[in-house]
This record gives C-alpha cells, sequence and structure tokens, in this order.
C-alpha cells in the first residue's frame, strides 16, 4: 500500500456514494465511489522459498530398492494369494479381503499420518509467523496469526470463550506485538496452565518410581517411556495430532530443542541449575538420583511445551525449572521419607 | 538542570519520605497529564476515568483484562487546594451533548481508585489490594516555566528580546518592542511605565499563543491567564532591550529584575515544589496533526515546545533506597493524540514523525533510566474506517461526522453529515515533516486534517450506554500504570 506520489486528501458525503461491505462492488462499474467498512485487510502472500536439492546417487539407490523391496512384497502376497487359491476357493477369498483390509488400513494410515504432519507444520509455520510479526510489531501479520490460530483451535469448544473474545477485539486497532500476546492470554493461557501439571505429574512419577525401581534399566525405560508420553500428551493438547512419524519428528524437535538450549529451561538461570543439583545431592543417593530423573523429565516436558506451543512465549511467564523444583523437592521431604525408611529397613 | 536550591531539595525530600510512608497502606501513583493547549489532556482524563469506571474494553490492559481489577471509583483527592478535574461535566458534554469538553487553563486534580487482587502471592496477602491513581492535570505552557528558575534577569531579558526580534512574529511583538525602545533601563523607576509595557507585553504573548498554527508559547505562562495574581507586581514586569545587568538600583531594569524574582517565587516554584516534583508518572500529549496540518514551521514549533517540555523533567530510575527521599519519573509517554483522525496505517508513521521530532529529549530521558514510549492514540475514538475505491484509486479512509462549520475544498459541513475522509499519506520519511516549505513545496504531502464530532455512543438492550470507544487507551495504561498492578 506504500504509494511513492503521497496521494491528495478527499473527502466523500456518505449520502452521496454508497457504503457496503461486499469487497466486489468496487469492481462492478459504476460512476460514483464506494466505501467498503471493513478495513483493507488483503492477507501478506507468503512465499515459500523452493528447495532446489540435487539428485543424490543415494537418493536414486534408496528409490530403487524401495521400488524392488515393494514390488517384492507385492509378489509375494500374489504368490501366496494363488497359492491359496490353489488349494481351496474360499481360503483365497479370505486371503484377498485380508489383503484389501490392509490396503485399506495403509491408506488410511498414510492419510493420519500426512495430516499429523501438516497439522505440526501448521503450529510451526503459526509461531514463526508471531515471531516475525512481534518483532516488526506488524499489525497486519499479527491478524492473520490470530485468524490461523483461531481455526486451528476451532474445533476445540474449551478455547469458544477466548475465540469469541479475540473476535471482538477485531474492529479494534491494536498493535502487532499487543495483539500477539492477547491472543496468548486468551487462547493459549489454559492450555499452559494443564501443560505444566501435565509435566509436573510425569517428573513425580519418575522421581517416586525411580527411586524405588529395583534396577538400573528399569529406571532408564520408565524414564524414557515417561518423556515420550510426555511429548505426545503435550503434542495433543496444543492442537497438533502427531501420528507416528509426526511424534517421531516433535520428539527429535525437543531433544534438538534440549541440545540447543543445553537443557536450560528459557527462565532459568544458573544460579538455580546449581542449587538444584545441589538439592538432589544433599538428599540420600537414591532419592537424589530420583530427584535428578525428575529434573530430567521436567526439562524435556519444557523443551516439549516450547516446541509444540503455536505461539512464543512472550506475554505470558515461559515455564522454568523453579516451577518445577519445589514441588519435586516436597516430595522427598514429605512421602519420599517413609519409602526411605522402608528401603533402609528392607 | 539545578532548578532548586539546597533548602528545597531537603523539603521535597522530606515530603517525598512522608509520602513513602503513607504509600505503605495506602499505595499511590501521581500521574501527570500535560501538554500544550489543545492538544487533548481534558478528554484523555475523561476518557480513561470513564473507560476504568465504566467497564470500558481495554484488552491490552493487562490487570483489568484478565479480571484482576475488580472496581474503580473517584475518591476525594489528597491536596485541599488544588481544584478538582470536572470530570462530571466532561463526560456530559462527550456523552450526552457530542461536543468536545471545554479545555481547562489551570492544574487540577482527581483522585481515581482502583481495586484489585494482585497477582503475586506476597502482594497479595500484604497489599492493600487498592490503588489510588492521583491525575495532575497542568497546562503544558507552565512546563515552559520551569527553566526560569536557572536564569537571571538579565539572561531571560536578552533571550525574550532576541525572540520578540525574529521574524514572523505577529504585529503586536513590534508594538511591544517600539515602547520598550523608547523606555530607558536606567531610568527612575515608575510604577505607570511598568504597567504599560507589562500590558503591551502581554498583548504580544497573547497574540503569539492565538496564532491558530504557531504552536509556541513563550514563557511566562501566568502571565495569561493570571487568575488572583492579576496586576500584582509579580506579574507587572517585562524584558527590556540593552544591558540591564548593571543598571542602577532605583533603575526601571532593577525593579523589573526583582518582580521577575517575585515571579519566580511565587508563581513557579510554588508550582515546582507542590505538584511538579512529585510527579511519578508523565504522559505528555502531542497534537501532532495539528502542526502537519498547518506546515512545517508549526512542526518547528511544536518541536522546540516538546523538546523544552521533556528537558524538564527529572527522569531516571532510583534505587530503593534513594526513592525514599526523592522522586524520579521512570516512565514518560509521549501520546500522539487524535489518531483516530488518520487511518491505522498511517499511525506508525505518525509515531516515527514524533520519534524523530523528540529523538534528543527522549534520548536523555532514557540515559537517566526512565523509559520513554510513543504512542498514537486517540482518547475517544470519532472514526471508524472504511477503504473509499474512488476511479481505480484505494483510499484508506476514516468515516465519522464532521464538527459544523469544518470547511474542506470549499464545502462548510453542517455537523450531521458523515463523511468518508482521506486526509492523505503522511511522509515516510519522518525528516520530510520538517522540511522547509519553500524548498520542497512542490512535493511536500498535501496533508489535510478535518475535526470530528465524538462518537454517539451504541445503547444496550438495557438502555444503558456502552463504553466510550478509543484506540491504544488500554496500552497507554498498561505502559502508566500496568506494573503497579502487577
Amino acid at each position: 500500500m506504500t504509494v511513492e506520489t503521497p496521494r491528495r486528501p478527499a473527502a466523500f458525503r456518505l449520502d452521496r456514494i454508497r457504503v457496503t461491505d461486499d469487497p466486489d462492488a468496487a469492481l462492478r462499474p459504476s460512476d460514483q465511489p464506494v466505501v467498503l467498512t471493513e478495513p483493507d485487510d488483503e492477507p501478506v502472500p507468503v512465499v515459500l522459498p523452493k528447495l532446489r536439492r540435487r539428485m543424490r546417487w543415494s537418493d536414486i539407490l534408496f528409490s530403487a530398492l524401495g521400488v524392488l523391496v515393494s514390488l517384492g512384497i507385492g509378489l509375494a502376497i500374489d504368490r501366496l494369494i494363488r497359492d491359496l487359491f490353489d488349494r481351496a476357493d474360499w481360503l483365497g477369498w479370505i486371503a484377498v479381503g485380508a489383503a484389501a483390509c490392509a490396503a485399506l488400513a495403509v491408506v488410511a494410515i498414510s492419510v493420519r499420518e500426512v495430516g499429523g504432519l501438516m497439522r505440526l507444520r501448521r503450529i510451526n509455520r503459526i509461531r514463526d509467523d508471531a515471531e516475525a510479526a512481534s518483532r516488526r510489531d506488524d499489525r497486519k501479520a499479527a491478524r492473520a496469526v490470530v485468524r490461523d490460530l483461531a481455526d486451528l483451535y476451532g474445533e476445540r469448544a474449551e478455547t469458544a470463550k477466548g475465540r469469541s473474545n479475540l473476535a471482538g477485539h477485531a474492529d479494534e486497532i491494536i498493535d502487532g506485538r499487543d495483539l500477539i500476546g492477547l491472543a496468548e492470554r486468551e487462547l493459549l493461557a489454559s492450555f499452559d496452565t494443564a501443560a505444566k501439571s501435565l509435566v509436573l505429574a510425569s517428573a513425580k512419577r519418575v522421581t517416586v518410581v525411580t527411586a524405588i525401581s529395583p534396577r538400573a534399566a528399569v529406571d532408564v525405560l520408565f524414564v524414557l517411556v515417561s518423556a515420550l508420553r510426555l511429548i505426545r500428551q503435550l503434542g495433543q493438547l496444543y492442537g497438533g495430532r502427531p501420528g507416528t512419524l509426526g511424534f517421531l519428528r516433535l520428539a527429535r524437535l525437543v531433544v534438538g530443542h534440549l541440545a540447543v538450549t543445553g537443557g536450560m529451561a528459557a527462565g532459568d538461570s544458573l544460579v538455580q541449575q546449581v542449587l538444584g543439583h545441589g538439592l538432589a545431592a544433599r538428599l540420600s543417593a537414591r532419592l537424589g538420583e530420583g530427584v535428578i530423573n525428575g529434573i530430567l523429565t521436567a526439562r524435556v516436558g519444557i523443551a516439549a511445551i516450547e516446541v509444540c506451543r503455536p505461539l512464543p512465549f512472550q506475554s505470558e511467564k515461559p515455564p522454568a525449572m523453579a516451577d518445577f523444583m519445589a514441588e519435586l523437592a516436597r516430595i522427598n521431604q514429605g512421602k519420599g521419607r517413609p519409602i526411605e525408611d522402608e528401603l533402609g529397613r528392607g | 538542570m539545578n532548578l532548586s536550591s539546597l533548602a528545597d531539595e531537603a523539603r521535597l525530600a522530606f515530603a517525598t519520605l512522608g509520602d513513602r510512608a503513607t504509600d505503605i497502606v495506602n499505595p499511590t501513583v501521581r500521574l501527570g497529564v500535560t501538554g500544550l493547549a489543545r492538544a487533548g489532556k481534558t478528554v484523555f482524563i475523561t476518557a480513561l476515568v470513564h473507560n476504568l469506571v465504566h467497564g470500558g474494553r481495554l484488552p491490552v490492559f493487562r490487570a483489568y483484562a484478565t479480571g484482576r481489577v475488580t472496581g474503580a471509583r473517584l475518591e476525594p483527592q489528597p491536596d485541599d487546594d488544588v481544584p478538582r478535574f470536572d470530570y462530571e461535566d466532561h463526560v456530559r458534554a462527550l456523552v450526552e451533548d457530542r461536543i468536545w469538553p471545554d479545555s481547562t487553563r489551570r492544574i487540577s486534580e482527581l483522585r481515581l481508585s482502583i481495586a484489585y487482587e494482585s497477582a503475586s502471592f506476597l502482594r497479595q496477602r500484604l497489599g492493600s489490594g487498592t490503588l489510588n491513581l492521583d491525575i495532575v492535570d497542568y497546562p503544558g505552557e507552565w512546563l515552559l516555566d520551569l527553566p526560569l528558575l536557572t536564569k537571571d534577569y538579565a539572561a531571560w531579558s536578552r533571550e525574550a528580546i532576541a525572540l520578540a526580534r525574529r521574524p514572523g512574529r505577529p504585529p503586536a511583538a513590534a508594538a511591544f518592542l517600539a515602547r520598550a525602545e523608547a523606555a530607558n533601563a536606567a531610568a527612575a523607576e515608575d510604577e505607570a511605565v511598568a504597567r504599560e509595557l507589562a500590558v503591551l507585553f502581554t498583548d504580544y504573548l497573547r497574540a503569539c499563543r492565538a496564532d491558530e498554527h504557531a504552536l509556541s508559547t513563550l514563557p511566562p505562562g501566568r502571565f495569561l491567564m493570571p487568575g488572583d495574581l492579576d496586576g500584582s507586581p509579580a506579574l507587572t514586569f517585562c524584558p527590556l532591550p540593552g544591558e540591564v545587568g548593571d543598571a542602577p538600583s532605583g533603575s526601571l531594569a532593577r525593579m523589573m529584575a526583582r518582580r521577575y524574582e517575585a515571579y519566580k517565587s511565587v508563581v513557579v516554584k510554588p508550582f515546582f515544589r507542590d505538584h511538579f516534583a512529585r510527579l511519578d508518572r508523565q504522559i505528555v500529549l502531542v497534537d501532532a496533526l495539528n502542526a502537519l496540518n498547518a506546515g512545517p514551521a508549526a512542526v518547528a514549533d511544536l518541536s522546540a515546545a516538546l523538546t523544552e517540555i521533556l528537558g524538564s523533567y527529572r527522569p531516571g530510575a532510583t534505587s530503593w533506597l534513594g526513592s525514599l527521599f526523592t522522586r524520579r519519573i521512570d516512565r514518560i509517554l509521549i501520546g500522539a493524540t487524535k489518531a483516530d483522525h488518520l487511518h491505522h496505517a498511517d499511525h506508525d508513521r505518525l509515531e516515527r514523525i514524533l520519534g524523530h521530532l523528540l529523538a534528543p529529549a527522549i534520548a536523555r530521558a532514557e540515559e537517566a533510566g526512565a523509559r520513554v514510549e510513543i504512542a498514537a492514540l486517540a482518547s475517544v475514538r470519532a472514526t471508524r474506517e472504511g477503504v473509499v475505491t474512488a476511479g481505480n484509486q484505494k483510499l484508506p479512509s476514516i468515516i465519522g461526522t464532521p464538527l459544523a462549520g469544518e470547511l474542506f475544498e470549499g464545502e462548510i459541513f453542517d455537523g450531521r453529515t458523515e463523511i468518508a475522509f482521506f486526509p492523505g499519506d503522511l511522509p515516510r520519511n519522518p525528516g520530510a515533516a520538517l522540511e522547509g516549505v519553500d524548498s520542497t513545496s512542490e512535493r511536500a504531502p498535501p496533508l489535510r486534517f478535518v475535526r470530528f464530532r465524538p462518537p454517539a455512543l451504541e445503547r444496550t438492550a438495557e438502555g444503558m450506554k456502552l463504553s466510550l470507544p478509543h484506540i491504544r487507551l488500554d496500552r497507554a495504561l498498561e505502559f502508566l500504570v500496568g506494573d503497579r498492578l502487577a
């Protein structure tokens, strides 16, 4: 909308021109000017960068192998069905039915997987757009983000109030950054609370179970399973319905995020890290291990929240280790003591 | 700027200590609202109070939007010697008669008591749960008096005479100068001569101010609003041409110098000590559109006046110990008012122009540790927006009812017809607003702003009037008091 030569001021009396909501009215030939009551909110065209990938030999190799394996499987099934038909017709028909079912299931699964991946991608795109919009304080981009977000949560009844509140502010003039903050508060605040309690519950469970588990292998397995389960739950909470592939992708993102942040949550200071470990170490060795595992789970949870959340933490307070440390330490003082005693006696 | 003597500083420190003690049981924020004439101070305060009291729509004002503010009501103000801000009359004018309220020409005060629940555990248990917002409204012209505290009569006289001789001054300046040249500074003091000169000087100041487009207002500000000091010696002096520093005792110049000092101690110092030095937060309202309407000369005037105004604050952050004895304004909001006279796409440009004009003053305040923000705001939003499609052009316009008697391209509006209005594009380059008229008159962007009537308020089904619409009033509130309601 930027024009090099500034336009001259102009006034139009509303009793002489038409006021309409219909954007197409302006395109129809008419001899009088037209006023559209809606602000001019053209969607910003998004130009996706095209990745030019070069054909590589390894790609050709794997594609060719994939084709061969698929052909092999197809041939095997075909042969099996033929053999069964040779033996008895009814066996053959059962096999055909089973193959059809399997094919249907494959289609359904891939549709769901692709859907999950696209949903994840959509959330990532919303977050990138939101970051850019609030960095540039761009009103138009922020409005587009808020619209996308409302679409994303369109089927979640618990966000109905937040969505209607946001829609009520649509006519008001709010700056880009403030608008993103508003959306965060209206739509995501309740999810954040739920996410924190999920993380805390998971961390607590890990702390207690690893404190009383007899073998290290059980510890490791339990922590792993809990962390993966937590990631999946958080992904579902924030609106992604990750399928298996999506889940793997999410897990990879979380691990990547943990690696980048060095295991420090956004709101943490070094002091807390040191104090946290110190606190754990002061407890008995076994319980200390439990707390360490709990801390680890909480960290995975925080990273997962940051990866799954469709908006960056901006006006809301990001979850920090301090939120969970106190709870975890309390387990040890309160419920933890009898467990330790029992262990000591046993 | 050293505006006060040691004794004044001591008195200030004790007063602040007293205020802090009351703050413990009765937390208070003193919010200064100022701006040059016609900047929209009265409307800002009225809209702010109306929105808080009547449950307005303030989505960005966090404490309010999350429901932690449980109520707000007007309370008796703490200072008994300051006139009360006449909120009720102003609201009636805005809402019932749909006219802009009268401007106030004096200091006034209003206390708004906000009941809230703190989000932090400690403050919720220990705090009183109310915040008193003392809104102090004073004319920005008074701030231009503050630099007088550091100047003696000779210096001020020299500057004032030089200003009066500047080209482009109204004819009243010439009349005053001619009479002042005739009077001999070294002659014996004479009350009749002094009074005659003072009257001419006041006329000259009034002529400067009456000039619709020039916004420059010259000190001493109280000459134009004398109140009960009218005719007193403290308001009967004027600058004199020539060297006045070494005039013999008993001369006219000596008398003027004595009265100048009296003006400082009777008018300027009490304002500084009793009101100005006690502010916590400040909002400076600026009607930049009026200046842009009038052209680059008016913009330059505005910029000079605002820089002077911002120069008189004591901004900066203080440590908690220091804050027991000194008050510093730690947040200054510069509000470009009447943003509803522009399409929102141009708001950013308006903010950028203002930021460009005030860059040195803002840098100084920020260096001292204060937070400064600029926001294009409309305390009462009189227009809505639309896009006019005329021919092959799409003009982002505003729709509203212009005031009766407003003129645009030969058409006079009657105050009842709605129009869609496109005010022209603000310059993309903020420096362009200051560029000289002569060099760029060909391509200088034509801008025209028409004044609109206050909006008609819709009624709900129960017949209740809805709150006043606004632009970014909530953002202003969040910046000014949001942290005190955390």
